[in-house]
């Protein structure tokens, strides 16, 4: 059970992706049993937040945006979450063989799902749209995110804890790479058309 | 006799230590800039104090200073080592050395005087200029004259990148600081209008490519497959993205004037090359990250080595974030805004300055003959720097984007939603945050010279004798 699994993981992280790895997951069991469900907590508080709650600049008034302005923005944001959970899953699999790893794509796909937990979990802040607020939480949850990142590698992969080292290092520089690319292409679609609609 | 059988350490030493002491001069002069930025009331309303003078002396230290002592270090060093032979002349590598620190004061008095051209990363005025091109002239002598006279036939890969820095930034410099003086501290530039602007950053661009890049490539070529105890992964690729580096980045400099009265054409061009100098960037940023994988079994027990393939990471990251930049439609949001600060500290803080920790940890032990002392120490200032500038760079992706796009929104009447200062109060929570992740990198840089401090106090420095070639 995903749940159990996200638990334990918070618990004891070294425990938890024991679990997770002889659990065995699917391609489909891990997405339909954790992706699937726990990217909707950011999409999801992302639309209350930007239509509801507004958020204000210096003083001024409160901003929001229209519901189908919103609604499109959750809609992207939330395949591209899944897209990006899918990006990296299939790149561990693929740098694995660099580092003699030969997992299943459901395993990559399990490791890099899991590892996301906390930035998901962290997404109802945005509920709450103030960025910095935002940012402030955000850190920590990447700072977890980072070690369950490192200490779940070498057990998912089944590789020492050196080349784990390794391996992680090579797929954080792929991460900031991606996240690069994902700033530009937002500024790219922003300026191409696809900017929000403000309620007035 | 005696002297001409050891390499020149001294002027190695020299340099080393003023690394040290010009990284945590200027990185203080950031940090007190970053204050400010988060609480203006910092300039305390004295001149000298402002944003528009320290600023400079802030860059200049840490481009020059810090950046450039390293260089000079390093370059000495590597090419003493990887020619065996002594440098060309004791006596000219000395005078670069107390000529380059006399630049250096002469930028701490000026700058915060007020004495500037107003050009950026070239704000020195003529007479300091004449000074920096005659030593740098003295120090491609002394650098070229060692090659000329090496002992082995080969030209190692790393002195090809410090050769082609000491050329194209003596051409940069000269070119762009050709000016007209009006007085002993005032001058105008001798090209007008948009082709001043285009002469600024063909040398602006070329500084961080030359300078910034190539330079400290030349230190990753050494040290890199030196602490990994490992050879390069790939010669051949380093042969062939030097040439590809040194032919692409000359053209990149107009992606610093989208959307100014520069011809459009030269726009694109300068947008297209930059796209294209991804790829010699990334020949780089391979060849480090595949020479210290092999080293994976010393890389838990070796900090040294972690700087360094954190320094290789953030190149590649920096190099990649750079070309997406240069798109103008992406530009066109990122430009004049944080996001670009946020750019190139991710390249000088998670690239040059770590590369330099890592050399300097490297190098200041053997000049000294000692060993570190505490390689806890090193973790440490590895952690809270790391720390720092991931601090640093979210900060200012944040608040880049949301100041561009504050900038850009217009109601639907076609007024601008926000004013200026609106915008500026919007940074204000990000401005601190930045300010916060500056002081864990200066304290990072003031941990790693007390280290350094520990190791080489007190210790008789050490002359290494040149192997006879086995050939």
């Amino acid at each position: 059970m995903s749940l159990s699994h996200v638990l334990k993981l918070f618990v004891n992280p070294r425990d938890g992706w024991m679990a997770i790895h002889d659990r065995g997951y699917s391609i489909a069991g891990v997405v339909l049993g954790h992706t699937l469900i726990f990217a909707l907590i950011p999409a999801v508080a992302g639309y209350f937040g930007t239509t509801q709650v507004g958020w204000q600049v210096g003083g001024g008034e409160i901003v929001r945006l229209t519901s189908a302005s919103a609604g499109k923005i959750a809609v992207l944001y939330y395949l591209a979450m899944l897209a990006g959970v899918g990006t990296v899953g299939w790149a561990i699999h693929w740098m694995g063989k660099t580092y003699d790893a030969d997992q299943p794509v459901g395993q990559c796909i399990a490791l890099a799902s899991f590892t996301a937990t906390p930035l998901f979990l962290i997404g109802f802040l945005q509920a709450y749209p103030v960025l910095w607020l935002n940012l402030i939480a955000g850190l920590p949850a990447l700072a977890f995110t980072t070690y369950l990142f490192y200490t779940g590698v070498p057990i998912m992969m089944e590789v020492s804890r050196e080349r784990g080292f390794l391996f992680s290092s090579a797929m954080l520089a792929f991460g900031l790479v991606t996240l690069v690319a994902m700033l530009a292409v937002t500024a790219l679609l922003w300026g191409t058309g696809f900017a929000p609609s403000f309620t007035s | 006799m005696a002297e001409a059988q050891t390499y020149n350490y001294k002027v190695v030493r020299q340099f080393a230590v003023m690394t040290i002491v010009w990284g945590i001069v200027g990185m203080l002069v950031g940090v007190i800039l970053a204050a400010q930025l988060a609480w203006p009331v910092l300039n305390f309303d004295i001149p000298w104090l402002t944003f528009s003078r320290l600023r400079p002396l802030h860059t200049n230290a840490v481009i020059f200073a810090f950046g450039g002592s390293a260089l000079f270090a390093s370059s000495y060093y590597v090419v003493q080592r990887t020619c065996h032979v002594r440098l060309f002349s004791d006596r000219l590598a000395a005078f670069t050395f107390w000529g380059w620190q006399s630049v250096i004061v002469l930028a701490v008095i000026t700058l915060p005087l007020g004495i500037t051209t107003t050009k950026e990363y070239a704000e020195l005025e003529w007479p300091i200029d004449l000074l920096i091109a005659v030593v740098w002239v003295v120090y491609a002598i002394v650098f070229l004259g060692t090659i000329v006279k090496r002992r082995v036939s080969h030209i190692y890969v790393a002195n090809w990148f410090f050769a082609a820095f000491i050329l194209a930034v003596a051409m940069l410099h000269i070119v762009n600081s050709a000016a007209l003086p009006v007085s002993m501290w005032k001058s105008y530039s001798a090209y007008a209008g948009v082709q001043d602007a285009m002469v600024q950053w063909w040398y602006g661009h070329n500084a961080v490519g030359f300078f910034l890049t190539a330079g400290f490539l030349g230190m990753m070529y050494y040290f890199v497959p030196k602490q990994a105890n490992r050879p390069i992964y790939s010669y051949r690729l380093s042969i062939v993205h030097f040439w590809a580096l040194i032919f692409t980045y000359i053209w990149a400099g107009p992606h610093h004037l989208h959307y100014t009265a520069l011809p459009d054409w030269a726009q694109s061009l300068g947008m297209a090359m930059s796209l294209i100098l991804l790829a010699p960037s990334w020949g780089g940023m391979i060849n480090g990250i595949m020479t210290l994988s092999g080293a994976w079994e010393k890389l838990r027990t070796d900090p040294v080595l972690r700087f360094l393939i954190v320094s290789v990471s953030f190149y590649g990251m920096s190099t990649f974030e750079g070309p997406m930049m240069a798109i103008k439609t992406v530009n066109a949001l990122s430009h004049y805004t944080d996001w670009t600060i946020g750019h190139v500290h991710s390249g000088t803080l998670g690239w040059v300055a770590m590369v330099t920790y890592g050399t300097m940890y490297y190098l200041l032990p053997r000049l000294f003959g000692r060993e570190l002392y505490s390689l806890k120490l090193v973790e440490l200032h590895f952690w809270i720097a790391t720390i720092g500038i991931v601090l640093y760079i979210t900060a200012m992706w944040v608040s880049g984007i949301m100041q561009g796009l504050m900038w850009r929104a217009v109601n639907t009447d076609g007024t601008l939603t926000y004013s200026f200062v609106e915008s500026v109060q919007a940074m204000h929570p990000f401005y601190i945050i930045r300010f916060l992740g500056g002081v864990l990198f200066l304290s990072g840089a003031i941990i790693m010279a007390y280290n350094l401090w520990k190791t080489v106090a007190g210790a008789k420095t050490v002359d290494a004798a040149i192997p006879v070639p086995a050939h």
